[in-house]
């Protein structure tokens, strides 16, 4: 046994107890963190397949931005869980059946799996993963992002222009009371603008007569 | 069981001893930060600062941790406990990890992978993980507020960072941090680069919590914001982690901008003069600006910060990486363009 | 591989008008609603000039294939850009009813979520095929939540997100599915796949399910219709007559091109799914119907109804059958716009008509409205001598000259079932009492759609060859492999 196969095995044996506390976990902070766990080990499942890139994006992204926020959103929620398991029991018969057909299913479906000889030939792989040795990942993906893929991802910055409104238009409120500090006109403020010199009667008038 | 020795056992114990060697250092490099610091707000503010432990007060960041090292570990009892713990040591490890790929001189680095700065960025993107987890575990008010504070900052300024070193990365035409600095050998990124570079310090002053934007422990609103219920060593290592982060964030900046190991001019009397020692310079100059700072200005107010990330940094930093990819390909200064 | 700029124009066209109306909105906050929402009814009307003068003549393929476009593709298009046109045009007075509905993300996000339908329509790749998808859904689960202050809005946009989420991972999860065990995500190499294996492994009848799930949902059908009533009752009326038309036919049209397309070797196994389903849809749609009290819930069941009659010729397939399916589709956009131009005509508040009684003695008070109203329902109902009648006529003859007999008489049956909901429209209108006191203010654009409407489906029951001919063309290119 190599030291990357004790690897692989220990990344995925943990991202597999990992997935079922986040299922389990009582708490749902426990929760989101176990997923955390989830997300790391993936990396690592990456990291030995050879996709560096892939792995960090995968920290960055997932762990480092979408969990934060899960978390924050978790975290603020005041969740009692005695209510959420209330139907439990009683939809579990249910679930459990659909579960398993669903589990016979996929294992038919796997088991018809063609052997990959039959498929490789049918010129559907347009580009071969290159060698990592000779080309870092990035280069390699950046290669047929901008190229081949060129069209799904400009599609994919739509749809993230249209989540961004979204969530602007759900939820941006104009608030009156909130002040902003504004350098430029702080700057070009001059004393002329504000103060004025008042020329005052002589002590003694009052301020009524006239 | 030769093969043994020499396949597994020496490159481990190899291993082990560049770790021990670069912690020790970064420890040493963190207490005499914390000294440098309280030294250079003394004097700012016309004060002497420590000067009883030791000549000049040299111990005294030894005897500071000496006195948390014996003091008594609380836990409040109403604390998440297992996660109240992991956080300091969460957020410890995490600012000892990122120094794994950072190359003090040419070739002197433990892990020369080539996506060093990713993994440094991924890095740098955990570290508001220790802060939630210490914030939520405390189980008390402050620290919460200080954790929710913390991780909406820290998510906003990534947002930047990241922008900002797709700029470097735009220059470069490698993810390596060696290459980075190899690329910098005619022209320090600083000049081209000099707006970014400033994006990125005031990023970096974010993302370490430090002042102006100090929110997630402003002591005058949240007592010491997620670290309040900490005391002893799980405070110390908030502390350290603290400390070792900006260390990392201005070896981080001079790789970037500053040529790293490289000297200022290629010729003889600088280049005598070893490549670590260039890098500490300019590692120490701005860390002299981040407590130059932390004298000079108040905190802001957590809508401005917010409104200065997401409405200047982010829309300033993707018209540079829009205009710097222009001009390379315009110009035909992009790498790997023959 | 030269592309022609001229093959995505129409979509180039709406990014760009998207883009331009969102800046416009943000830049100048003071500008008018109603500028909006004429802009993006002429940027629409241009998106379907521009793709009228660029009609693609043969098969055309885009960005390495992963784009394609044909006659029939192109006029379902044109059909689907009308009909968010023509919603607009209805619309806007009743988004000026409340300052929170006037806002001008609105038609922007209405111009995304067609040029995401029209995306789709071409898609010709697993993941092109998923990203539009999710790229018209989106925009269409922020316009159900639109109305943000109104409970029942925010709840319709919440369900809506959340069970499309579902069967977005379900739609995923069937082409994850069909790229691993065909090995290639492009719809032209998957069905060169299919077409070459003598045994196809069990694995994509799987996926087809799972896909055929997901799409389903999109179009609303049983068993995938739970959402369809809460959501067209939450939603603010224009987006609800927005969600009837265009976006239907969009995903029943792709529903079309990827089982003929990709699963053509198995269509004994979808068959028998679309059999359940049209079945389900029509009796659903009837029955559940009776109930309503809601406007805007009676015409969600009438839709999944209206779906299952339009499943039958799917169930039956061939060119004729396509041709009538397209032209079921046609004739209910026409009608269901009409219904929704009659209710915004008469809409005084942004929740009100909301239930039958709302629109009692109507007849009285807006004999016009009332009239086209009725003329509408019956033509839903498939009464004669309207043009309603010619859609389900030519759907059960379709499929009585391919021997299916069971789902016409079910079919038969079922708008027998259904009828009376729609006869009841009319009875609530002219012959009770009336009960709330309207205004006699009503919106001039939904009444010149109204009546245009109405004209139009008494027009084409006489001429049906008008909308019939043009359809031929695009049904022989949807079932040309």
């Amino acid at each position: 046994m190599t030291i990357q196969e004790i690897a692989f095995y220990i990344f995925s044996s943990v991202a597999i107890i990992a997935s079922l506390m986040v299922v389990s976990a009582r708490n749902p902070v426990h929760s989101v963190l176990f997923l955390i766990v989830v997300f790391f080990n993936a990396a690592g499942l990456f990291l030995l397949a050879g996709a560096e890139f892939l792995a960090l994006i995968l920290l960055i992204v997932y762990v480092g931005a979408v969990a934060v926020l899960f978390l924050f959103v978790v975290m603020m929620m005041d969740i009692n869980f005695a209510t959420i398991r209330q139907g439990f029991v009683r939809y579990f018969p249910f679930a459990g059946l659909v579960g398993l057909i669903l589990l016979a299913e996929i294992i038919f479906a796997i088991t018809s799996i063609p052997d990959v000889g039959g498929r490789a030939t049918l010129g559907g792989v347009a580009h071969p993963i290159p060698d990592p040795q000779q080309v870092s990942n990035a280069h390699a993906l950046g290669r047929i992002l901008y190229t081949d893929y060129f069209y799904v991802f400009q599609l994919a910055g739509i749809v993230l222009l249209v989540a961004m409104i979204g969530a602007i238009v759900l939820t941006l409120r104009e608030r009156p009371g909130s002040k902003h500090q504004n350098i430029g006109r702080q700057s070009y403020r001059s004393s002329s603008d504000t103060l004025q010199l008042i020329q005052d009667k002589p002590s003694g008038q009052g301020v009524h007569n006239g | 069981m030769a093969e043994f020795l020499s396949e597994y056992l020496w490159p481990l114990v190899l291993l082990i001893l560049q770790v021990v060697a670069i912690i020790v250092a970064l420890l040493i490099a963190v207490a005499y930060l914390t000294y440098a610091e309280r030294k250079v707000l003394a004097a700012i503010q016309l004060r002497r600062g420590p000067n009883v432990v030791g000549p000049f007060g040299l111990l005294q960041p030894f005897a500071d941790g000496l006195k948390l090292l014996t003091k008594e570990t609380i836990i409040p009892t109403v604390a998440n406990k297992v996660i109240f713990i992991t956080a300091p040591i969460l957020t410890f490890g995490l600012s000892l990890a990122a120094w794994a790929v950072i190359p003090v001189n040419d070739g002197w680095v433990m892990a020369d992978i080539n996506v060093g700065i990713l993994y440094l960025f991924a890095i740098s993107s955990l570290g508001v993980y220790g802060i939630i987890m210490a914030g939520w575990a405390s189980n008390s008010k402050y620290p919460f507020l200080g954790a929710l504070r913390s991780a909406a900052q820290m998510v906003s300024y990534e947002v930047s960072i990241g922008l900002v070193l797709i700029t470097v990365l735009l220059c470069v035409g490698s993810l390596n941090l060696s290459d980075i600095v190899r690329a910098q050998q005619g022209l320090w990124f600083v000049l081209p680069l000099f707006p970014m570079f400033v994006v990125f310090f005031i990023s970096a002053l974010a993302e370490t919590n430090r002042t102006p934007f100090d929110l997630p422990e402003a002591e005058a609103e949240l007592v010491a914001g997620f670290f309040s219920e900490y005391s002893s060593m799980s405070f110390a290592m908030f502390y350290l982690a603290e400390y070792a982060n900006m260390i990392l964030m201005s070896t981080l900046m001079s790789i970037l901008f500053l040529g790293g190991w490289l000297p200022p001019l290629n010729i003889a009397p600088f280049t005598d003069i070893p490549g670590p020692i260039w890098l500490g310079l300019k590692v120490a100059c701005i860390l002299f600006c981040f407590i130059w700072i932390r004298a000079t200005f108040p905190r802001y107010r957590y809508d401005q910060l917010m409104r200065l990330g997401w409405k200047v940094f982010l829309p300033f930093s993707l018209f540079w990486v829009v205009l710097t990819a222009g001009v390379l390909l315009y110009a035909g200064w992009l790498p790997g363009q023959s | 591989m030269f592309v022609s700029i001229t093959t995505i124009i129409p979509e180039i066209w709406l990014l760009v008008a998207a883009v331009a109306l969102l800046m416009l909105g943000v830049c100048y906050k003071g500008v008018n609603f109603s500028v909006m929402i004429l802009g993006a009814f002429i940027a629409l009307v241009i998106a379907v000039i521009l793709q009228i003068i660029w009609f693609p003549k043969t098969q055309e393929l885009a960005f390495h294939g992963m784009f394609i476009t044909k006659s029939g593709i192109a006029v379902t298009k044109i059909v689907c850009m009308s009909a968010a046109a023509f919603c607009l045009w209805m619309s806007g007075a009743y988004f000026r009813l409340s300052a929170t509905l006037a806002r001008f993300e609105l038609p922007v996000l209405i111009i995304l979520a067609v040029l995401g339908m029209n995306l789709m329509l071409s898609a010709n790749h697993l993941i092109s095929f998923y990203v539009s998808i999710e790229l018209q859904s989106l925009a269409l689960y922020v316009l159900a939540a639109f109305y943000r202050d109104n409970l029942r809005s925010t709840e319709a946009g919440l369900k809506y997100f959340a069970l499309g989420a579902l069967s977005s991972g379900l739609l995923l999860y069937g082409s994850s599915l069909l790229y691993g065990f065909t090995g290639s995500a492009s719809f032209t190499a998957i069905s060169q796949y299919m077409a070459m294996q003598q045994e196809l492994p069990v694995g994509v009848v799987v996926a087809l399910v799972f896909m055929l799930c997901g799409m389903v949902f999109k179009i609303s059908a049983v068993p995938f219709h739970m959402w369809t009533p809460d959501v067209y009752q939450g939603a603010p009326t224009p987006v609800t007559a927005f969600f009837t038309t265009a976006p239907k036919l969009a995903s029943l049209t792709l529903l079309l091109r990827l089982i003929i397309e990709l699963f053509p070797a198995i269509q004994e196994s979808w068959k028998q799914i679309f059999w359940i389903v049209s079945v389900g849809s029509m009796m659903v749609g009837a029955f559940a119907g009776l109930r309503q009290q809601n406007i805007k819930r009676l015409l969600a069941y009438s839709s999944i109804g209206h779906i299952g009659y339009a499943l039958i010729s799917l169930v039956v397939g061939g060119t004729g059958a396509i041709n009538s399916l397209l032209l079921y589709m046609v004739i209910y956009l026409i009608m269901s716009l009409g219904v929704f131009a009659c209710i915004l005509a008469v809409t005084i508040h942004p929740e009100r008509p909301d239930t039958l009684t709302d629109l009692s003695g109507l007849a009285k008070t807006n004999p016009l409205i009332a009239f086209c109203m009725a003329i509408l329902m019956l033509s839903m109902a498939g009464i004669p001598p309207l043009v309603g009648f010619w859609g389900k006529f030519y759907v059960f003859i379709a499929a009585v000259q391919q021997q299916y007999y069971i789902l016409p008489i079910i079919g038969v049956l079922s708008s027998v079932v259904a009828a009376f909901y729609y006869l009841k429209v009319i009875k609530v209108m002219y012959f009770d009492d009336q009960l709330i006191q309207s205004s006699l203010k009503t919106s001039s654009q939904a009444t010149l759609l109204a009546v245009i409407s109405t004209i139009t489906v008494i027009v084409l029951f006489i001429y049906p060859d008008l909308l019939i001919n043009p359809l031929q063309q695009a049904a022989a290119s949807l079932t040309l492999r």
